[in-house]
């Protein structure tokens, strides 16, 4: 009987904590959304976070770009082999990048590389008492923090992700012919004849929502940090994680969504 | 806000700085390795760690793992439904390529931000705290203490927690085709196309990636210094090198089989 009530209280916690941190992040959104009606945006701050955010990633996102096109290749590569087809390999890598492995991968990594940097570096300041100094001389710290982060991670998402996709289907192309012996115009003639631009279009909408989504999360979690250099290193974990879980679950809806 | 282009000077800098950093990481490796061949290590720390990375990512990795499974599906019936609509083949391709690449990759990729972060966050901050500096005084290597069950414990899990993955992925996916595609249960999990050379790819990337995460958080852990926002540095360089090392070694393992084990199809 006791050991049942304490499983219902641990569990009641655990669901309580969960619509703490997810009503949290809805109320940021909120703020943020208010302070852009009201065209209240710090530009400076804007220019600074996107070449923070967007010009330092280009090295990691090129990289995983590339790797991602060359494992594509290699995975259509074992049916192209059973079925003899060849000519199938540019549309099969080029779809499953555009549309699902290149969002997902390049939104992992950016959400690492980005995303965390931007927790720790919000909890930091929250630690520092930054935030408070802030709001003692009366600037709110949204408009000035935060909404440019925002904007700063839908946008550079939206960059990295058409570099990503070329670099990807770059990669792609040599690592075909190097491990496949598929020369380069017949991949590209697959690939061109086949992908859509709409192809493109619902990678890039996802990639737009997956920052937006990587932006509100490491906020939150930046913003909430208690405890020193344990709380900002934990903030940084959880915000991670529910970058993670943020991208897989709307990486679902919109792919129901946009057909 | 504009960086100095790089001088000669600072190339050399550079490159001294990533000789010094992988002597170091080898290093590192080295120890762990030594250190979980030797059976003296704290009680129960063991266990402590198998439950943190075990049972504390599962619902993590299956409910992620289980979201993936249903996407891969909907979008594969879709364009098969556009050129041939001959849907029955769907549920053993999609279990092999599951068991040989998703599967592992994206547990691995999911483990790099849960586990990786932690291991980073938790041993940089002992670190700034100076705990690791009074292991060291008691004469106890910190590496030894700390690492190696987090080290043992990951590469167990890794294995553990992808076998739990896959089965959420496919039971969704099997959903998924079944509700929008009307794909029978017993037509989609059709397990007869899975070979051997797809269980040793899996099992392959399962320890490599269980060894990679900890070791190379770790270091990024160990390297730690200054205060909240070293913890911070130290976190985010963690997932970013162990997400990143996930996909080289995803990319060397399929290529390596690709040409040999799995040459066959």
């Amino acid at each position: 009987m006791k050991r049942g009530l304490r499983l219902l209280a641990a569990l009641g916690g655990w669901v309580l904590d969960r619509c703490h941190e997810v009503g949290g992040m809805t109320l940021l959104c909120a703020y943020v959304g208010w302070s852009l009606l009201r065209g209240r945006l710090d530009g400076r701050e804007l220019v600074r976070n996107l070449y923070k955010m967007g010009v330092v990633s280009v090295p990691i996102v090129a990289l995983t770009a590339l790797f991602t096109g060359g494992i594509m290749v290699i995975q259509s590569g074992i049916f192209v082999r059973r079925f003899q087809a060849y000519g199938l390999l540019g549309w099969g890598s080029g779809f499953a990048v555009f549309r699902e492995v290149g969002p997902i991968l390049i939104g992992l990594m950016f959400s690492g590389r980005v995303g965390a940097n931007n927790a720790a570096e919000l909890g930091t300041m929250v630690v520092t008492e930054q935030v408070d100094g802030l709001r003692a001389l009366a600037i709110d710290p949204i408009p000035f923090l935060i909404v440019p982060r925002v904007l700063a991670m839908m946008l550079a998402m939206f960059c990295l992700l058409v570099l990503g996709d070329v670099i990807a289907i770059g990669g792609g192309m040599v690592f075909g012919r190097a491990l496949l012996g598929v020369e380069f115009a017949s991949f590209f003639a697959s690939f061109a004849d086949n992908v859509k631009l709409w192809d493109l279009m619902v990678g890039l909408i996802k990639g737009v929502f997956f920052g937006f989504a990587i932006a509100v999360t490491s906020c939150h979690f930046g913003l909430s940090v208690r405890g020193g250099a344990v709380g900002v290193g934990r903030a940084v974990n959880d915000a991670v994680v529910a970058a993670a879980l943020t991208i897989m679950i709307s990486d679902d809806i919109l792919t129901l969504v946009l057909r | 806000m504009t960086e100095p282009a790089p001088t000669p000077s600072a190339l050399a800098a550079a490159l001294r700085l990533g000789r010094q950093g992988a002597a170091q990481l080898l290093n590192l490796g080295l120890l762990t390795a030594r250190g979980a061949l030797r059976t003296r290590r704290p009680p129960g720390e063991l266990w402590r760690q198998l439950f943190e990375v075990g049972n504390r990512s599962l619902l993590f990795v299956m409910v992620t793992l289980g979201f993936i499974g249903m996407v891969l599906v909907f979008q594969t019936c879709l364009q098969i439904n556009r050129v041939t609509g001959d849907l029955s083949q769907v549920g053993a391709e999609f279990v092999k390529i599951l068991v040989h690449e998703f599967g592992p990759t994206l547990t691995a990729l999911m483990l790099a931000t849960r586990v990786g972060a932690g291991i980073a966050a938790e041993v940089g901050s002992m670190v700034v705290t100076e705990q690791v500096d009074a292991l060291r005084m008691c004469g106890v290597e910190p590496v030894e203490y700390l690492l190696v069950p987090r080290f043992l414990a990951t590469l167990l899990m890794t294995t553990v927690l992808s076998i739990f993955g896959i089965t959420a992925a496919l039971l969704l996916g099997a959903l998924t085709a079944y509700q929008t595609f009307h794909v029978s249960f017993g037509v989609f999990l059709d397990f007869s196309k899975l070979h051997a050379g797809d269980i040793l790819t899996f099992a392959v990337k399962c320890l490599a990636y269980g060894a990679a995460t900890p070791i190379v958080s770790g270091f990024c852990g160990f390297r730690t210094h200054g205060g909240s926002e070293g913890v911070g540095w130290a976190t985010t360089s963690a997932v970013v090198s162990s997400s990143f090392v996930v996909i080289v070694l995803d990319f060397l393992i399929s290529a390596l089989a690709l040409l040999t084990w799995q040459a066959g199809g």
